[in-house]
């Protein structure tokens, strides 16, 4: 029988979560194999087979001790007896305020070194958080509540990061700085012991004229919330304005824009909060205010008492709730490719950081594909382009045409060279494209097509090392699908 | 504990030569020359009979058969053990004299006439008390003198139950295994069909899954995941995974629950050792490591579980020239040697060539359970069939409603009666719960208080069972609807919960059958040559001259008719297609028109010379071969469609075979050092699966030019072909 990978072994995937307030580290063990019911490979039956606690993420004043973060992943690897070379996917993104220090990206090299080829990892990425934390908390219940939009508001230290879905399948994405650390405290008083840049522009914004070492009034604390709160609902309304104020421009990273047409969607938290909100609603009770020494407990209070952000709680409850991203992070980040890759020289892989210079329909002209490799031919080290077809599986005679004018476009790039040029393609087509594209591996022999990778709007795409015939693809730097500037 | 006598220390008369059994009917004189020649001759018409010449040419033969039959003794049987072609009493066959002799004395002088009236008149106890003086031919030929009522009504007598952690064929009880499987052993939708089954009051006689690798991790796996269901919703059951013994036994020595015990069983010692790679040896070995090391061993009296099925020793050409009925009959007298917990009879799993109609199917369904019950063992019936014969759903109900008439002491549970790997259909928990209500049954009794205490039966205060309000709900299990959702995602033929009283709701029952009604054409529909697309074929004749001989023998489509054959000499291509409908002419229609012109590019572009491509109707996948030998291409490929499953899309699906004709010298020589069979001419690389929903046409197009580019490259295929480049990859990392 040819290698066509029916059964397969079970492969490790990892995530690691570095966060404003805690880090998280997860490990599960899924099989890797073709799902008869779609006929796609994916990753089947996953098992959490390693979730410690989560850990204070080590901040020494305004820059992450990577020395206790390297300390930090040694030890989740070693007590999950796992190595890095058995790593076949996930990833790794330090999020909210860690994202915002000095040496986030620093850190990211460093999971990189650590962890291996096999993650990706990524600082200051909002909505590849929002997606995470989506495909994280609720991507089952999605699938499960077919037709219904999901607002899922993942609620951490440092960020709320906003992700609408329907189906399994994320629509919009956002973030903004609302979260329960911005404003740190004495745990059990009001007594502020530290503030993020947000926290001091909050302070400003609402007239709280307490600085470090003062202690917040009730009244004080309550303002703070409501600003919040009014945040959150916003964003649910779909409401632009709030983030047009002074304070709500500074609030936002990255804008959320969903559809509000049609039904209301449903609402879930994630994160942090989102854990807590899920907490009392079951009935036990909330930490005494400020027992964590931020706003989490309040924040809580305050969704649990929105009759907007309320209206769901009992009735749509997502799967994952508290640690939401790096449950998104290690069984969501990697896509697996199909089994019939255009693969001449299978020691081109891994591939890292590959910019995805544009995104092509299989409709596309010699002028479009002129475009897109002209854009390619710009990156000395290589480039990525995607390929969407409107139809499950292109016929003859489409692919026989694509092949042809890749083949003349890429004849008329500015530097062929030999930079691996990557096609991701949406179809079970990439062997044909490949062959039609360089006659049979006569031609072009940088090109690789990897198939069955759904479209994704990114800025960068890791390929890794081939194993079973199949290539786990991740992508990093969301954009949103309509575009956002790199 | 039972002790196996051994081998040796069982008397087998020594062989006579065949004598002619001869009569006169109506004046027309008959003669039969042999007891295997009389005792297939004596049977109803088989398609597995008629193909090996055993069955009767007509009604009066066979009656002129039985008549002869019904006048010999049982001593005369006795002396007479039938032979294989070595002219020996095989080990299969001397396991089947190790019988009771004080019982077979009182029954020795009495013609099988005789014997058939005295079971026929007497009570079941004194029937009972038959079955450990009768060897398995003596069963056979008893069957072959009863019509349908008596196969019946005996059978009625000879209820047998077993204990393992439940109790299986008390009387008043119907049980069920149920089959959860999956293509790829996908534990999800292993999980979602284990719930959907016991929601159904299924699996009460066991959870057992057919494997779809045979390998002692993941065998091990899935017990341990069938043990995690069994224990997470408390059903009372025992679990099995129908591996090979030898596997199962590696897994129980690691510490697998292999609660059950489970190997197919063979009439012949042939097929039984050459085939199915078990001695009676093994089976002792694995029998006595149960007694000692198996999970259930000290508190359950049995833990083996044997299938058989008529015609499987036909279907390997290792039948010993005897008929499919006696050969199933030798499987029986070999599984009462263990003392099994269950024996199911699979019949019409095979195909036409063995059982082509619905009559043929539900008569050796009868026979067998009534042989198994007359030898003691306690049968369950799985009455079953394949698209490309003419079996239907409604035959296979039809034996389901005689068989649990006649006691049979399970059947099967395969969801919406589809087995989702093997690509054939058995019953279903549907058909299950119909059963019990129909005939007044219930499950295990063990089961059934689990079962009511999670409200899916109900025990009304007159002490009645019936349907619970979770019957058929397989939430019930899971905890949340989104698990429900997750679980369904991995399951192929997946056509809904919904259900009218025990049956499935009308719209689930219409998507079933409109499936299978499409799958079945794909079988039945002749190649259209216009629907091939624009590339010329030249066109050969198989040794089927129709439809019918194709798919009832198997082998005439696997050669070149002599007309076409002498018409043909070598040519100097490095490869010829052969595109050929095997079991699926609509495969070929839906995938070659894509399919062909990839290829044919990536031959041309490749520099790889091809012969005009030849169209073979009727053909099989050993018809590379003649042409191989016909054309002396370097390879041959086959495209052929594969046997249909029960779901429209996938009945569409297509293989392509690549049949590398190895050259005399080195690469031959390379080729016996690895495959150990010094005869070996052809090696093969095998591309499945295609089709739009599976591997996509165009895409296989590709990726057979690519292969045939190695093939080519390296002068291998096959697993020395994957050898080859593995060990290329390996080198340039």
């Amino acid at each position: 029988m040819d290698r066509l990978p029916h059964h397969m072994d079970r492969v490790k995937l990892v995530g690691l979560d570095f966060g404003s307030t805690t880090s998280s580290a997860l490990v599960a063990s899924a099989r890797l194999g073709l799902n008869c019911a779609t006929g796609r490979m994916e990753f089947g039956c996953p098992e959490i087979v390693y979730r410690p606690e989560p850990v204070f993420t080590p901040f020494d004043g305004q820059r992450i001790r990577l020395d206790a973060v390297a300390e930090l992943m040694d030890g989740w690897l070693r007590e999950a007896a796992i190595s890095r070379d058995e790593i076949f996917g996930g990833g790794a993104i330090v999020t909210g305020l860690a994202a915002r220090q000095d040496n986030a990206r620093e850190l990211a090299a460093l999971i990189e070194t650590t962890i291996g080829d096999a993650v990706v990892a990524t600082a200051d990425d909002p909505r590849l958080e929002s997606w995470l934390s989506f495909m994280g908390s609720c991507a089952g219940l999605s699938r499960a509540r077919p037709g219904q939009t999901i607002l899922n508001l993942d609620i951490g230290g440092g960020t709320t990061n906003p992700a609408l879905g329907r189906d399994g399948n994320v629509l919009a994405t956002g973030c903004c700085f609302i979260g329960a650390r911005h404003l740190r405290f004495e745990p059990g008083t009001y007594r502020l012991t530290g503030a993020s840049e947000f926290g001091h522009a909050l302070l400003d914004g609402l007239a709280i004229g307490k600085r470090v070492g003062g202690t917040l009034r009730t009244a004080e604390v309550m303002k703070a919330v409501d600003f919040y709160i009014q945040g959150l609902e916003a964003i649910v309304a779909g409401d632009a304005s709030f983030f047009a104020s002074d304070l709500g421009r500074l609030v936002e990273q990255v804008p959320f824009a969903s559809e509000s047409n049609g039904p209301p969607h449903a609402i879930t938290f994630s994160g942090g909060v989102g854990e807590l909100v899920y907490a009392a609603a079951s009935g036990q009770p909330l930490p005494t205010q400020t027992f964590y020494g931020d706003l989490g407990a309040d924040l809580a209070q305050g969704i649990l008492a929105s009759k907007i952000l309320s209206r769901d709680l009992r009735s749509c409850v997502p799967e994952y709730r508290g640690r939401a991203t790096v449950q998104g992070l290690t069984l969501h980040s990697t896509e697996v490719s199909g089994t019939t890759l255009f693969l001449p020289t299978p020691t081109l892989l891994p591939l890292r950081d590959l910019p995805v210079v544009a995104s092509v329909t299989g409709a596309a002209d010699r002028a479009a594909l002129d475009a897109a490799l002209r854009l390619a031919g710009n990156s000395g080290r290589g480039a990525c382009l995607q390929l969407v077809w409107d139809e499950a599986m292109p016929s003859l005679e489409q692919i026989r045409r694509f092949g042809a004018d890749l083949s003349a476009a890429m004849l008329c790039m500015p530097s062929p060279g030999m930079a691996p040029l990557v096609l991701l393609t949406t179809a079970n087509a990439g062997k044909a494209i490949g062959n039609y594209a360089t006659s049979w591996q006569q031609v072009h022999k940088n090109l690789i097509v990897i198939d069955e990778i759904p479209d994704r709007s990114a800025q960068f795409v890791n390929l890794g090392r081939p194993r079973h015939g199949v290539v786990p693809v991740s992508f990093y730097g969301l954009t949103s699908p309509q575009g956002d500037a790199p | 504990m039972i002790v196996l006598k051994a081998l040796s220390a069982i008397a087998v008369p020594e062989p006579k030569p065949d004598e002619v059994y001869e009569v006169s009917l109506f004046g027309r004189p008959y003669a039969f020359s042999g007891l295997k020649a009389l005792l297939g001759a004596a049977d109803l018409s088989k398609a597995g009979d008629r193909l090996c010449g055993l069955a009767a040419r007509d009604e009066v033969e066979r009656e002129a058969a039985r008549t002869i039959l019904s006048g010999l003794d049982l001593q005369h049987i006795y002396d007479r053990p039938l032979v294989d072609d070595s002219g020996r009493a095989d080990s299969v066959m001397r396991v089947n004299y190790d019988i009771d002799h004080e019982v077979f004395k009182t029954l020795a002088p009495l013609t099988l006439g005789q014997v058939k009236d005295q079971i026929l008149a007497k009570k079941p106890a004194d029937v009972a008390k038959l079955s450990r003086g009768l060897t398995g031919v003596m069963a056979a030929a008893l069957a072959k003198l009863m019509d349908v009522h008596e196969l019946v009504l005996a059978s009625k007598k000879l209820k047998r139950s077993a204990k393992a952690r439940t109790s299986v064929g008390v009387a008043g009880t119907l049980s069920s295994r149920l089959q959860p499987n999956h293509p790829t052993d996908d534990l999800a939708t292993i999980t979602l069909l284990v719930y959907a089954g016991l929601s159904m009051g299924s699996g009460d006689a066991l959870l057992g899954l057919n494997p779809a690798i045979d390998s002692v991790d993941n065998i091990s796996a899935i017990l341990r995941h069938l043990d995690h269901l069994r224990r997470e919703t408390g059903a009372p059951t025992q679990i099995c995974v129908l591996s090979h013994v030898k596997t199962q036994m590696a897994c129980l020595e690691q510490g697998a629950p292999v609660e059950i015990m489970f190997q197919s069983l063979a009439g012949t010692d042939r097929t039984l050792t050459e085939e199915f790679d078990v001695t009676v040896g093994l089976l002792d070995e694995a029998h006595q490591m149960m007694a000692t090391k198996g999970p259930l061993a000290p508190n359950a009296p049995q833990f083996m579980y044997f299938e058989t099925g008529q015609g499987s020793e036909l279907s390997y050409g290792k039948h010993n020239g005897i008929d499919m009925t006696t050969t199933e009959a030798l499987c029986y007298g070999l599984a009462r040697r263990y003392d099994p917990f269950m024996v199911n009879n699979v019949t019409g799993f095979i195909g036409p060539e063995t059982h082509r109609t619905n009559f043929e199917m539900i008569v050796s369904n009868l026979q067998d359970h009534f042989m198994g019950k007359l030898m003691g063992l306690p049968m369950g019936m799985a009455p079953c069939y394949t698209l490309h014969s003419e079996i239907t759903v409604e035959g296979q109900q039809m034996a389901t409603e005689l068989l649990t008439a006649a006691g049979a002491n399970f059947f099967m549970d395969v969801y919406l009666g589809i087995d989702r790997m093997l690509a054939y259909f058995d019953t279903c928990g549907h058909d299950d719960q119909t059963l019990r209500e129909v005939h007044g049954l219930k499950p295990a009794p063990e089961y059934l208080e689990w079962a009511i205490s999670r409200g899916i039966f109900t025990r009304g205060e007159d002490g009645d069972v019936e349907r619970g309000p979770n019957w058929g709900n397989p939430r019930i299990f899971c905890s949340s609807d989104a698990e429900l959702k997750r679980l369904l995602a991995s399951v192929p033929a997946a056509y809904g919960f919904e259900n009218a009283g025990p049956r499935p709701a009308n719209t689930v029952s219409r998507k079933v059958k409109a499936n299978m009604a499409a799958a079945r054409e794909a079988t039945y529909t002749e190649i259209v040559p216009e629907r091939l697309g624009s590339i010329a074929f030249r066109r050969i004749a198989t040794g089927a001259a129709s439809k019918t001989a194709h798919l009832d023998s198997p082998e005439s489509g696997a050669h070149i008719a002599d007309a076409d054959l002498k018409a043909m000499s070598p040519e100097a291509s490095d490869v010829q297609i052969i595109v050929s409908d095997g079991l699926s002419a609509e495969a070929v229609h839906h995938n070659i028109p894509d399919l062909l012109p990839v290829l044919m590019d990536g031959l041309d572009r490749q520099r790889i010379s091809a012969g005009k491509p030849l169209l073979a109707p009727y053909g099989r996948v050993k018809l590379a071969e003649s042409v191989g030998d016909a054309l002396c291409p370097k390879l041959v490929i086959n495209l052929i469609g594969e046997r249909p499953g029960g779901d429209a899309m996938a009945s569409r699906s297509l293989s392509a075979y690549l049949a590398y004709r190895l050259p005399e010298g080195e690469t031959r020589e390379a080729a016996v050092r690895f495959s150990g069979n010094p005869d070996i001419r052809y090696e093969y690389t095998v591309i499945s699966n295609i089709y739009q929903n599976g591997l996509p046409p165009v895409e296989a197009g590709s990726l057979i030019a690519e292969r045939v580019n190695q093939i080519l490259k390296f002068k291998a295929a096959g697993n020395r072909l994957e050898r080859t480049l593995s060990a290329g990859t390996q080198a340039a990392e």
